[in-house]
């Protein structure tokens, strides 16, 4: 079944054929996400992150591969019209803001009820309901990112793509764009969400993909992605201080870290010190320690 | 068609400036043209207002068309434009049309003015309107072979490359020969350069329609090239 946005081994060149400055942005890049999820797209500046976005909707087109987007061939003016896309850096018209997400609207075929309806709604949704007849050339730089996400929500899309959405908020406005994402999802919403933040990235997404250099070097499972397959974390009683390298022992609790060859040892040297085992479990990192860890050894999937 | 108009109004909107400046520009010139007191205005003088600025308008649409896509993409909105249901040839047919509306309204003021000076110099004005027209026509190839050029050139590039096909053929004296009808904008040019209000100054209308025959090719060649465009790189 094809999913909501799939990339079929898309690469992407920059500079012509003949071009000493020739850049490879994408490099076989392969991804698929699922109706109903919100999809972080991760890497460090230059990756591909934006290219592959400008891609999906058909700002250019790839140098090879091919893309679906909504199951239709990349390009697809029509299935834009169920995307709402947000891009890094916004760029306005200078116009007030109902008028200005009026006119994005329309583009995308809303008739003028539909447009008056919604615009109201959705200034009120990114909290500029009172700023609706200012001219957005006077708005701060967050206002202006909030509402570049207003006119992404305006047609009601089924796929919200957002090249990094929160970089001109202040720490409430992300919260509350946070809270605006987690409810567009609730409303059956697929987010391909682009970040620097991983904190934030790590909080909402389901899935996570990390690109580095044009190549994919990791997708899957926010959680599994969190959760380390080669260390454990132990917890034992009644196992004298100082047993174990790097341990801590508090309240008669020792804690330590074992790489999971030596996780049977450490096991049985708790039994055979006359302690109890209270639990194993695989050390959970952070995001951004994976990405840091995955983006500076370049490892493939 | 709504997607077109609106993104054809908000270009207007957008030049809004420079059109009101070109527009003060018609009139003032104008003015000078009519004397600024002098009883009489000579017929030269007349012919003279009336010749350049036709052929200011069509340059003046070629440059604002050539330019418009190159402003669009350093600026970056064009991205969320054509991230809505949006096709690159309906886009590029916005341009055109803004840009059209605009040297529609600017042949208009011009043809105004013209009827103040024939009239300041004792002269018919009937033939203005026919210019007028030929200018609008005129306009229209313009723009669009400017377009069409800066959907894969420098707008200057595209600009100059426009008005090097425009006026060198003329240059050659190519239009001696019959063939030459089919040059896009050359009839137009020839008709407009040997406009002198004398009765005997007739009007090709088979070029103006030509003309737009032609630009409707162009805009369907500007679409087939800006579709293959990478329009989010930086330009520079």
């Amino acid at each position: 079944m094809p999913g909501v946005l799939d990339y079929d081994n898309v690469t992407k060149d920059y500079g012509g054929a003949w071009s000493k400055r020739r850049v490879r942005a994408l490099d076989s890049f392969s991804l698929s996400l699922e109706r109903g999820e919100i999809f972080g797209f991760l890497g460090p500046n230059g990756a591909g992150k934006t290219t592959a976005i400008h891609l999906a909707l058909g700002f250019m087109r790839p140098s090879a591969g091919e893309g679906r987007l909504l199951g239709r061939a990349f390009g697809d003016a029509g299935t834009r019209a169920r995307v709402g896309f947000l891009a890094e850096n916004v760029a306005l018209y200078h116009r007030p803001a109902n008028k200005l997400l009026r006119f994005y609207g329309a583009l995308n075929g809303m008739r003028p009820e539909r447009l008056r309806l919604r615009s109201r709604e959705v200034l009120r949704q990114v909290d500029l309901a009172t700023e609706a007849d200012r001219n957005v050339a006077k708005f701060s730089r967050g206002m202006q990112q909030r509402v570049g996400l207003a006119q992404a929500l305006m047609n009601d899309p089924e796929l919200l793509i957002l090249d990094e959405p929160t970089s001109a908020l202040d720490p409430l406005a992300r919260v509350a764009m946070r809270e605006l994402l987690l409810e567009a999802n609730r409303a059956g919403k697929t987010i391909f969400l682009s970040s620097h933040l991983l904190s934030e990235i790590e909080m909402i997404c389901h899935r996570v993909a990390i690109l580095d250099k044009g190549r994919l070097v990791k997708v899957g499972k926010t959680d599994e992605l969190l959760v380390s397959r080669d260390r454990f974390e132990v917890v034992a009683r009644g196992v004298p201080e100082g047993s174990f390298e790097h341990s801590q022992t508090q309240d008669g609790r020792t804690e330590f870290v074992v790489p999971a060859v030596s996780q049977r040892d450490a096991l049985e040297r708790v039994w055979s010190l006359g302690g109890e085992v209270l639990s194993v479990n695989p050390v959970r990192r952070t995001l951004e320690q994976v990405f840091v860890e995955l983006t500076n050894k370049g490892d493939d999937v | 068609m709504k997607a077109v108009a609106l993104i054809a109004a908000n270009f207007l909107r957008e030049h809004r400036w420079p059109v009101l400046i070109l527009f003060a520009w018609i009139v003032l010139t104008a003015l000078a043209a009519g004397g600024f007191g002098r009883d009489r205005v000579v017929g030269e003088d007349v012919v003279f207002y009336v010749q350049q600025q036709a052929i200011y308008i069509c340059i003046f649409s070629a440059f604002l068309a050539a330019d418009a896509i190159h402003n669009e993409r350093k600026s970056r909105r064009i991205l969320l434009v054509l991230s809505k249901a949006i096709s690159r040839g309906e886009y590029l047919l916005a341009v055109i049309l803004g840009t059209c509306t605009m040297a529609i309204a600017y042949t208009l003021v011009f043809g105004l003015c013209g009827v103040w000076l024939t009239a300041r110099a004792a002269l018919p004005s009937g033939q203005l309107w026919s210019v007028v027209v030929l200018v609008m026509a005129g306009s229209v190839i313009a723009a669009t072979v400017a377009m069409f050029f800066s959907t894969f050139l420098n707008p200057y590039v595209a600009t100059a490359l426009t008005l090097a096909l425009f006026c060198a053929p003329g240059a050659t004296h190519v239009q001696r020969h019959a063939w030459s009808i089919w040059l896009p904008g050359l009839p137009i040019l020839v008709d407009v350069l040997h406009f002198n209000f004398r009765p005997d100054w007739t009007v090709n209308w088979f070029a103006a329609v030509l003309a737009i025959v032609e630009a409707a090719i162009v805009w369907m060649l500007a679409a087939a090239v800006f579709n293959r465009r990478d329009i989010a790189v930086p330009v520079e």
